[in-house]
């Protein structure tokens, strides 16, 4: 867990690729699809942060191997 | 419009895609545009050609011998160009002896890598010409964008733009902005992936189907393995994994990128047609 911050760091750049190229694709004005990558990016990172949290839940209950 | 209407020249679209997929220009042939149609046959059929010449048709030996099967070709960019990919199976499968368990490993021509880099991008323009063949077989069936003499066949063309180089299409559209942060975010995305894996996810042999992800950037994942060349890995590389899947979606968020290229210049194309027809009800009234 030593580079826990270069993981989240490389995390964060690559959401935040995957958000403006998709925001691109579905938004044909570039300002709007610009305005509305602020939302996007935190529904993105909001939306795995809670899949790591079900899944860390997971890793320590039913799927915990001791 | 249902897929499979018929157009008012009697061509069907999906026939025409269904065509060009068995072989490159055959639905241009269909839709009477023989002379588009063997230039197409010529540069995508020539590539696959010249690199099963190169490859001596070995491409497929890159998949280790667990990997291997009858669907294992479906998933390579090769499966754009289908005919020359089932051509390709039948004469030299895995290699001679494969069966009888004596053709794994054999030794790899020099121009390995340039080939498999030709059969590739066969298989990736087979793919854009299908959807050329298409625009072209619904274009006949569009009375206004007909009568206005407005062509539509430049979508196709945006989104080889957008695959050759990640936001050209987009640039040369007049959408300079996005075309440049798709630039900058996309070949930044890969650059990091190279770094992480240190240039060993710029190899087919060692990465047979993430290479195919990554091959849809175009250009600079071309480029950066030509340049940085196959040198053997032999040290640990901590961040493999990682970079590797990095190359991987810059790639295939480049599809996304083709996509809204080839989608901007479609509507583009529908707005003028139907512009131009409207001028020509409001002359002639």
């Amino acid at each position: 867990m030593n580079d826990l911050p270069f993981h989240l760091l490389l995390f964060a750049f690559t959401g935040t690729v995957i958000v403006t190229i998709s925001s691109f694709f579905s938004e044909a004005d570039d300002q709007a699809a610009l305005r509305a990558l602020p939302r996007r990016v935190l529904v993105f990172l909001g939306g795995c942060g809670l899949i790591a949290v079900v899944m860390l839940i997971l890793e320590h209950t039913v799927a915990s191997v001791h | 419009m249902k897929a499979q209407e018929k157009t008012n020249t009697g061509a069907v679209p999906g026939v025409a895609v269904l065509l060009t997929w068995i072989l490159p220009g055959a639905g241009h042939v269909y839709l009477g545009r023989i002379g588009f149609a063997l230039g197409a046959l010529l540069v995508v059929e020539g590539l696959y050609v010249l690199g099963l010449l190169l490859t001596q048709g070995m491409f497929l030996e890159y998949l280790p011998p667990e990997m291997r099967g009858r669907m294992a070709g479906m998933l390579t960019p090769e499966f754009g160009n289908l005919g020359a990919l089932l051509y390709h199976i039948q004469e030299f499968g895995y290699g001679p002896g494969y069966k009888e368990g004596l053709g794994y490993p054999r030794a790899w021509p020099a121009t390995m890598d340039l080939g498999t880099n030709l059969t590739a991008m066969s298989g990736v323009l087979n793919l854009l010409l299908m959807s050329h063949a298409h625009r072209e077989a619904r274009q006949a069936a569009n009375d206004v964008a007909s009568k206005s003499g407005v062509r539509a066949h430049g979508a196709p063309w945006a989104a080889l733009a957008s695959w050759a180089l990640p936001g050209l299409g987009q640039f040369l559209q007049g959408r300079r902005l996005r075309g440049v942060i798709t630039f900058v975010l996309l070949v930044s995305l890969f650059m990091i992936g190279c770094v992480l894996a240190e240039g060993s996810n710029l190899d087919r042999e060692r990465h047979f189907y993430y290479w195919s992800g990554q091959f849809l950037l175009g250009a600079p994942a071309a480029l950066a393995e030509f340049l940085h060349g196959h040198a053997p890995v032999t040290g640990d590389v901590p961040y493999a994994d990682g970079g590797v899947v990095l190359g991987c979606i810059a790639g295939m968020l480049n599809i996304l990128s083709m996509l809204d290229a080839y989608g901007a210049a479609a509507v583009s194309r529908s707005s003028t047609a139907t512009s131009s027809a409207a001028d020509g009800i409001g002359a002639s009234a």
